[in-house]
């Protein structure tokens, strides 16, 4: 399937239920489903149009994140939630939403889509949002795919603000240090006026702690920082999240604040591999089974549960999109 | 169905919860809640309501959802698409009096407030922390946070820091029925499985509840701000050079263009700032961050300004004199004041890279309608502000008014842009929806809508175009629908 006419008359077609495929690489954040078809967005990976001046761009959802990331790369712009995100498309990025909107220098999935072209799961074709940078114009139906899963509607193609490359970065990971000295490091980081456009906080199997992220900006900053803050310069980093052992462990996600960081790690089994990524949210890993506490994983809303609920029943009230 | 509770005794209701100083019936005391910002649609409403807390939001949503009565929430009113214009059976819940900062945290860079906070005495109350919020409408000496989330709103600073809804992290929200809602977490907007449902509340223009507490993210001042305005002899030249900075990678914090006429209306004004009045146009760039960052990039855009021929730069990092320069753009709105009785300030927006020729066409359109217009706008976002200047009193100056605002905004979806980039629909333009969206976009936005406030007694009549608007709500429209459908009909002739 190439154009929104032909998923739309695949979806009005297609009797049961359905699951979004992009390459796949997040289905495992999803419960399994058997019985589901899959739309297979792996044809659907055209770059629309990309418009240096305005710093914008339409992809289809299919469109991988490298070669986003590359045909930008051409124009000296980027896609910031692409800093560190190498693998998967463009449409499992934004319905995943690794990170949320307080992604550091404010530049999550949320601020950086403008708008779609989407279509509910009985095939009507409809838009949300505009083309350009700003716009208030009607419901912003349109943000409502970060972190959907693709269970609300397909969003065939995505607007997209772009950002200028930065003239100059430099990654850096600190290894080796103990929690008080990480939380010292992550901490000033953060307080600085320019903090970096990547941070994460990890604790690795062994028990210590590494800081790592990247800086931005002109050289000259960026160098001071770097020496300020005694940082480690390293390769562009590819991988963020932790990995489980499927054997005995499973990873479980939460949110923190920065301050309550301590709280969490404490909550936590000790040298449980941990991931803080930078936007609030963290990962970490688990003997299959472990009980959470609030802490870990604070009860939802009932308020936002029924308007969640709600909105799916008013966007695909067969329960098509699995 | 009869309603479950009186409508005929709410404002007694209201008074036993708030005291009588603080609900508002007579004709004379409701003059002031007539109108927002847009004041070319004027209703009387039915009361206002003044609430200290989200629990007295609450008990008075309740009575109102009970009464099967309308309501508007409301902020400072500086809204200017008529967004928060009640209908004479509607109340008012006027939230200017919750207007408490609730809590900051220096070390999360967060702050909870009560929606009544004005904008700017956000950024004051924190400033002592070295902290403040980016957001910064026009109006922000006196608009409030709960009005600029309702309406997504932007400023001059945007380009660099985004909009509210960029900053917003949390939110508890009275919705229609009374209930409450917590939406997204300072820790991040949503749950990590959930949807983004705070997103899609900020900019839903009060329809879809009240927020009663919002979380905002704060951010830190920055080492050195330097201001810079250039005037050139051509408004293609201040355009081309907007075009240069952005592709030179260049971040200002914000981008601004005022034309000719402002710079004149301005500058026989008190907002007088020292503009060069022979100027076609003047550009102003701010610049923040690291001292050594900030003087390497006002170095490039003098470049930039020499290449587009500048007549004049001046440059300030004196917290005074880049106010002096500020003065004339922030008061540019109120000198208008100078050239009519009326103001009618369109939103439109076109790609960064269609300015110069939007502007170009936007003076046609004006000619050709005989209009006096004025151009101030964030250029670095393409978010123009044509603003026409008549006499309200006059109905063929105010028919050549709507006939050239509906062209100029047909011209910027042309373009590929938007008929608001941050004043929102409100009631002002109902009748200009469908030149973006068609009807399926729109059933799936009334879809939505219903999932917060099915009966539309929630700010009803807003941002969607339908039939059973009440009449004194849709009056702005109807009297654009008709302006129109008279010109559309000797256009068929």
């Amino acid at each position: 399937m190439k154009s929104i006419d032909d998923i739309g008359e695949w979806l009005r077609s297609r009797p049961g239920r359905v699951r979004l495929v992009g390459s796949g690489s997040r289905q495992t954040q999803l419960p399994k489903i058997d019985d589901a078809s899959l739309l297979d967005f792996s044809d659907c990976n055209q770059i629309v149009r990309l418009d240096p001046g305005d710093q914008t761009c339409t992809v289809e959802s299919g469109v991988t994140c490298a070669e986003l990331d590359a045909a930008l790369r051409e124009h000296d712009l980027e896609l910031p939630c692409l800093a560190d995100q190498a693998s998967g498309t463009i449409g499992g990025l934004f319905a995943s939403d690794p990170f949320g909107p307080a992604a550091a220098g404010c530049a999550g999935p949320r601020n950086l889509l403008l708008g779609i072209d989407g279509l509910l799961a009985d095939g009507t074709a409809f838009r949300s949002g505009a083309p350009v940078v700003k716009s208030v114009a009607g419901f912003d139906v349109h943000k409502l795919l970060v972190g959907s899963h693709g269970r609300l509607y397909v969003a065939a193609r995505l607007h997209l603000r772009l950002k200028p490359r930065p003239r100059f970065e430099q990654w850096f990971a600190n290894r080796g240090l103990d929690q008080d000295q990480a939380l010292t490091l992550l901490h000033g980081l953060r307080a600085e006026r320019q903090a970096p456009t990547v941070l994460q906080l990890r604790r690795e199997r062994d028990g210590s702690f590494v800081v790592r992220g990247r800086l931005a900006g002109r050289e000259v900053h960026v160098r001071a920082q770097q020496r300020q803050h005694g940082l480690q310069p390293c390769e562009a980093l590819q991988e963020f999240h932790v990995a489980a052992e499927p054997s005995g462990e499973e990873v479980i996600v939460g949110q923190s604040l920065p301050s309550a960081l301590g709280d969490v790690l404490e909550a936590l089994p000790q040298n449980a591999p941990f991931a803080w990524l930078g936007g609030g949210r963290f990962e970490a890993v688990l003997p299959k089974g472990t009980a959470c506490d609030t802490v870990l994983q604070p009860p939802l809303d009932p308020g936002e549960q029924r308007l969640a609920a709600g909105l799916k029943q008013a966007l695909d009230p067969d329960g098509t999109l699995v | 169905m009869a309603p479950a509770a009186s409508a005929d005794n709410l404002e007694r209701d209201f008074e036993r919860l708030l005291g009588k100083d603080r609900v508002l019936s007579s004709p004379d005391a409701l003059l002031a809640w007539e109108c927002d910002g847009f004041t070319v649609h004027k209703s009387r409403p039915r009361a206002v309501v003044l609430p200290e807390s989200t629990d007295e939001v609450q008990a008075i949503v309740r009575l109102l959802h009970a009464a099967e009565v309308p309501f508007v929430p409301r902020g400072a009113g500086t809204c200017l698409s008529g967004g928060p214009t009640a209908g004479a059976d509607a109340v008012v819940v006027d939230c200017a009096r919750m207007r408490k900062v609730l809590r900051i945290s220096t070390e999360d860079q967060l702050a909870v407030v009560q929606p009544g906070v004005v904008n700017l005495n956000l950024t004051t109350h924190v400033t002592p922390h070295d902290l403040h919020y980016a957001p910064d409408p026009s109006s922000q000496s006196v608009c409030t946070i709960g009005g600029n989330l309702a309406e997504n709103s932007g400023g001059p600073h945007c380009f660099k820091y985004g909009m509210t809804t960029d900053h917003v992290l949390a939110a508890t929200v009275v919705l229609p029925d009374g209930e409450i809602a917590h939406l997204g977490d300072p820790a991040g907007p949503r749950s990590p499985h959930g949807l983004d449902v705070l997103g899609l509340f900020c900019g839903s223009e009060g329809t879809f509840g009240i927020a009663t507490e919002i979380t905002v993210r704060l951010c830190r001042n920055q080492e050195e701000v330097r201001t810079l305005l250039a005037s050139f002899d051509s408004m293609s030249a201040a355009c081309r050079s907007v075009g240069d900075i952005v592709a030179a990678g260049l971040i200002p914090a914000a981008l601004e263009i005022l034309d000719q006429a402002t710079i004149q209306a301005v500058e026989a004004s008190v907002y007088r700032a020292g503009y060069p009045e022979n100027a076609a146009a003047v550009l102003l760039v701010e610049l923040d961050g690291p001292h050594e960052v900030v003087t390497e990039d006002a170095l490039e855009i003098r470049e930039i300004f020499k290449v587009r021929a500048a007549l004049e730069v001046e440059e300030a990092t004196d917290p005074n004199e880049r106010q002096r320069l500020w003065k004339g753009r922030k008061g540019a709105f109120g000198a208008m004041g100078r050239i009519d009785t009326d103001l009618y300030v369109l939103d439109g927006v076109v790609p960064r890279t269609r300015l110069e020729d939007a502007l170009e066409k936007i003076t046609e359109i004006g000619k050709r309608h005989g209009v006096r217009l004025t151009n101030v706008f964030h250029a670095g976002d393409g978010n123009l502000h044509p603003n026409i200047s008549f006499d309200g009193r006059d109905p063929d100056a105010t028919a050549r008014t709507v006939k050239a605002g509906h062209e100029i905004l047909q011209l910027c979806m042309d373009l590929g842009g938007s008929i608001t980039g941050e004043h929102g629909i409100g009631t002002e333009k109902l009748d200009h929806v469908a030149m973006m969206f068609n009807a399926a976009d729109l059933d799936v936005m009334a879809r939505v809508r219903a999932v917060f406030n099915p009966d539309d007694r929630c700010n009803p009549g807003k941002v969607l175009p339908e039939r059973n608007a009440c009449a004194e709500v849709a009056k702005w429209p109807q009297m654009i629908a008709k302006v129109l459908d008279e010109d559309l009909g000797a256009d068929k002739s």
